[in-house]
């Protein structure tokens, strides 16, 4: 058992490190690092409760300061979890004896435009990074959680895969190094920057403990903390900045020639499927994203309406959705996906055009007429370029939380798609709790891998945060659905992927508790190895219950304390 | 519902809103950082991304939108925080320039995070526990009819000597505009003289104008914007006996601070005043042949859009709704309810009346129009924190700098003040001129 020793001394220690003005324990303060979350999308359920209130806050502005911090965590065994944008339940502590560290103050971002790098801190968010690469005529992958959230998160923390995926990879294939601070506070750097100061490889020559430190979903913050990363970049076509025209807030991309958005819409899954192993084939797509059908079936075509004539509002949904022309838009675009294809020379656009068309031909597909509107590609481009409006997923309700998470191959997720969609419409038949959007809302990447092969799928269970009933019949649902995918083989739901790291009232779990989980799991050696990693790594077990580790035998009935 | 009278002084459906009535909305705000930054797809560099002042300068995110919503439920839910230390300090530090507002409202059609900033402020001052530095000034609105330090009721006319403008006070003479100087023109040494040329050119320009003479006010504004409802809701008041005694004549002023109170503080009031900002009207004067700028000003110069002038300047709507849910759980207001999202602020006059000075050249910052970085003067940050203010006030003569413009040109003599003699991050101070001094120049 750890000695609960955050004290006095332990805060003016962390006052010398950062400054006064960069470190407090004021309630006011303390419970603003307090993750309320049935606000947010933590892929682990909504909860009405919060994360455990912090000892202190406190903002380094070097990595030489998170050392330092880490360092002093390790003295006094208190508990400490790094985060930057606080998009989720993972960024936020999970134990009363533990200190936020609120990255914000670490926010550079470099290119290396010659080598196609960009060097990112904490807070560089991937809206920061994609303008600074795009004045080097480079972008960047942009998770699906969108460009507010953390570059350096998402690829060093968790999944990071969204609509660019197809093109330039998740963010395990873009990264090219880290600066690390172990959770004991060794500083490593990875790959070719421990060597010889470059960062154009994650592997070596240096050390590479990036299967460590990333895996595919990222250790959620679990094994110190990241303080720098680089990432690959990936040419872009376009202007040094996409301009923007229209008026707050229906904004669209002006004059993007050179890239063109269309919504395909299809017969069948079958057909669906198909096109997507078509697409991968054929590696014509810069961007491929289920995006807006996550409203849902019946009110995608009129919230497109509404986002893009800013005059609209949500009360003019029922009036827009009797509309004959958008209920036709809707039955056309049932089985849909949104495309963006790129020219880098005017030959290539005509290539990947011709070759889009025969695709669509060979599955019985077209075009959406509604989405060929000059104001609604553009829409489509901003909003799938820039995944600026990320925050159009909490917009219908004020919360939402992904279920079903259908991201195996295409082939075995697209037949499923009807029945998982069958399940939702009947539950939002016969409970209020979460929005009636007509059944399927699935939405999410073409790819879950650069170049396709898998996908990165999930519905969209709209709720609103403050209505308790609501929250509560929400979760309720992604019970359902995890029955389902149980009864499917599809393993954990999307809204239960972390329901094992972090207790339902906000609680780190322990590692009794770990490790009654992990010794029924089919291949329990693996949290084995896993437990031998977190040990060597984070002795002092100091950053939560995110890192999946369970006790191996030799241990479990002895000393494991 | 029946049209009210000019000077009804019923307020409208949501002023009386107090802070519990925020808390669903504290609850359903989503943690999305559009309160942190520029709206995503139009930040240009990584430099210039940031639109909250507050938590720019403060880094805890207690100092944004979403920090405050956080803490009114704090305070509203279990008590666990109280209207001390930190609490205090997040609450008034905050310019209430309304960027987090836009940024939010590009995405969410439900929350109001400037109108939440204001009633935490609101229930501070309720409690007794504003700042002293704050409550001096609300004292001394009360009893001068200013809110600046040590200026008297008494000097407030000295301004206006010599330019023979109608008073219109009393009754006996009319205007089609009344001339609405503000604290700051009234006051200020330098500023009286930017005031006597607006009302020279108006006047040139053959504008029908007058002022109110004695009874020549402040706003009152300012104090609604530091959390002082009932300092500011008795000032309007009285500003309001005054303009009905002169016939409610259209009102113009030089100062963006006036405007806005005028425009939508007043119009929350039921006071509802036709009010033109100076720039506007010179615009307008411009457009159709009244006035003619000839000269040329060779100079290089960029824009700053006061708040509000700006993203706070859009034209009052009132609303008289309900909320209701649809489809289960889609929260909605019916019929739509406005939402001010800067749209449709006051952008494009000031820069007619720069595009028509010959040899006059602007060059745009980053953050212009309803994104504006704030110059750091607003809700009394300028008189509560200096520090503070100035150091907002840097970053913007920073991005100014950055352009390679020669000087800033403003319409709000807040600003003007707040940016002059700042220097930027390389340590370099920048000209700070009003739009009237190079419309005179060019004249």
């Amino acid at each position: 058992m750890k000695n609960i020793t955050y004290n006095k001394d332990f805060y003016r220690a962390l006052q010398d490190i950062v400054g006064e003005r960069n470190v407090s324990e004021d309630p006011a303060v303390t419970e603003n690092y307090r993750c309320i979350t049935a606000q947010s999308s933590a892929h682990y359920g909504p909860y009405d409760t919060r994360t455990p209130k912090p000892q202190a806050v406190v903002l380094p502005g070097s990595t030489e300061e998170v050392q330092q911090i880490v360092r002093l965590c390790n003295k006094y065994k208190v508990d400490f979890k790094a985060a930057s944008t606080f998009w989720a339940a993972m960024g936020f502590i999970g134990s009363d004896n533990a200190i936020q560290l609120d990255m914000i103050r670490m926010d550079n971002v470099e290119i290396d435009a010659k080598n196609m790098i960009a060097v990112c801190e904490p807070f560089a968010i991937g809206g920061t990074v994609q303008v600074e690469a795009m004045k080097n005529g480079l972008n960047c992958n942009i998770a699906g959680v969108g460009c507010s959230s953390s570059t350096l998160a998402g690829s060093a923390g968790w999944v990071g895969f969204g609509p660019s995926s197809i093109f330039m990879g998740i963010a395990s294939e873009n990264l090219l190094g880290a600066e690390w601070v172990l959770p004991d506070g060794e500083i490593i750097r990875t790959g070719t920057l421990g060597s010889d100061g470059e960062w154009f490889c994650g592997e070596g020559p240096g050390p590479s403990p990036r299967a460590i430190f990333r895996g595919w979903t990222g250790t959620a913050g679990t094994m110190g903390v990241c303080t720098r990363i680089a990432i690959r970049l990936h040419p872009w076509p376009g202007p040094k900045w996409i301009p923007v025209r229209g008026t707050a807030p229906a904004y669209f991309a002006d004059g993007l020639d050179n890239v063109r958005a269309y919504t395909v819409c299809y017969p069948d899954w079958d057909a669906y499927a198909e096109s997507f192993r078509l697409f991968y084939e054929a590696d014509i797509c810069y961007l491929a994203h289920r995006q807006f059908n996550m409203f849902g079936r019946d009110i995608k075509t009129a919230m497109v309406e509404i986002f893009t004539h800013p005059e609209k509002q949500f009360c003019d949904l029922p009036e827009l959705m009797e509309d004959p022309y958008i209920k036709e838009q809707n039955e056309q675009m049932k089985v849909d996906v949104q495309i963006v294809l790129a020219g880098f020379t005017e030959r290539d656009l005509d290539y990947k055009e011709k070759a889009f068309d025969e695709i669509l031909r060979q599955v019985g597909a077209h075009k959406s007429e509604y989405y060929l509107q000059q104001d609604i590609e553009d829409f489509v481009k901003l909003y799938l370029l820039r995944l600026a409006r990320k925050n159009y997923n909490y917009t219908l309700c004020s919360s939402y939380e992904g279920n079903f998470g259908l991201s195996p191959n295409v082939f075995v997720a697209a037949p499923l798609m009807e029945e998982a969609a069958a399940l939702k419409r009947e539950w939002e038949q016969t409970h209020t709790g979460v929005a009636a959007v007509g059944g399927d809302s699935d939405m999410g990447s073409v790819s879950g891998i650069g170049g396709g092969g898998t996908t990165g799928w999930e519905f969209f269970v709209h709720f609103d945060g403050f209505d308790k009933e609501s929250i509560y019949d929400s979760c309720a649902h992604i019970d359902r659905t995890q029955e389902w995918m149980t009864e499917k083989g599809l393993g954990a739901d999307f809204g239960r992927w972390n329901a094992d790291v972090r207790q339902p009232n906000g609680y780190n779990y322990t590692q009794e508790q770990h490790d009654s989980f992990y010794s029924k799991i089919p291949q329990p050696a693996l949290a084995e190895y896993q437990w031998k990693i977190r040990e060597a790594f984070n002795p002092n077990r100091l950053t939560g219950s995110y890192y999946k580790t369970l006790t191996p035998k030799e241990f479990r009935d002895g000393d494991n304390k | 519902m029946a049209k009210k009278s000019m000077f009804d002084m019923t307020p409208v459906k949501g002023y009386e809103k107090k802070l519990e009535d925020f808390f669903p909305m504290e609850r359903r705000c989503s943690n999305c950082l559009g309160c942190k930054f520029v709206p995503f797809e139009k930040i240009k560099s990584n430099r210039f991304g940031r639109n909250c002042p507050s938590v720019w300068h403060y880094n805890f995110n207690l100092y944004s939108a979403r920090g405050r919503f956080q803490l009114g439920q704090n305070i509203l839910e279990d008590g666990s925080v109280r209207f001390e230390g930190q609490a205090l300090d997040a609450i008034f530090n905050c310019q209430a320039c309304g960027a987090c507002d836009v940024g939010c409202k590009v995405t969410r059609f439900n929350l109001e995070p400037l109108a939440h900033n204001i009633a935490l402020k609101e229930r501070a001052v309720e409690k007794g526990k504003a700042p002293d530095a704050l409550n001096a000034v609300a004292a001394q609105l009360a009893k001068q009819k200013t809110m600046l330090p040590g200026a008297k009721k008494a000097d407030r006319g000295a301004w206006a000597s010599g330019l023979k403008l109608k008073d219109i006070s009393v009754g006996k003479e009319t205007a089609e505009y009344a001339f609405f100087p503000g604290c700051q023109y009234a006051y200020d040494k330098d500023l009286q003289k930017k005031a006597k040329s607006y009302v020279s050119v108006l006047k040139k320009a053959g504008v029908d104008l007058g002022w109110f003479g004695k009874g020549d006010m402040c706003c009152g504004g300012r104090a609604g914007q530091m959390g002082f409802r009932k300092e500011f809701e008795a000032q309007a008041q009285a500003n309001a006996v005054v303009w009905k005694k002169a016939g409610a004549p259209k009102i113009v002023t030089p100062c963006s601070d006036c405007y806005y109170a005028l425009k939508r503080q007043y119009a929350m009031l039921g006071i509802e005043v036709e009010v033109v900002h100076a720039v506007e009207l010179i615009a307008e004067l411009i457009k159709s042949g009244k006035l003619k700028l000839k000269k040329a000003v060779d100079l290089s110069i960029t824009y700053h859009d006061p708040c509000r002038l700006g993203r706070l300047g859009e034209p009052f709507e009132p609303w008289d709704g309900t909320e209701k849910k649809i489809l289960n759980q889609v929260h909605t207001w019916t019929p739509a309810r406005p939402r001010y999202a800067g749209t449709y602020g006051i952008y494009d006059a000031p820069r007619d009346v720069l595009a028509a000075i010959p040899g006059l050249r602007l060059v745009e910052m980053e953050r212009v129009r309803e994104n504006s970085w704030c110059c750091g003067a607003g809700g009394g940050c300028s008189v509560f924190n200096p520090e503070f203010s100035d150091a907002v006030a840097s970053e913007r003569v920073t991005e100014a700098q950055a352009t390679g413009a020669e000087a800033i040109v403003t319409a709000c003599p807040w600003c003007e003040k707040n940016l002059s003699g700042v220097t930027s991050e390389n340590g370099t101070a920048m000209p700070v001129v009003d739009v009237i001094d190079l419309v005179a120049k060019a004249l």
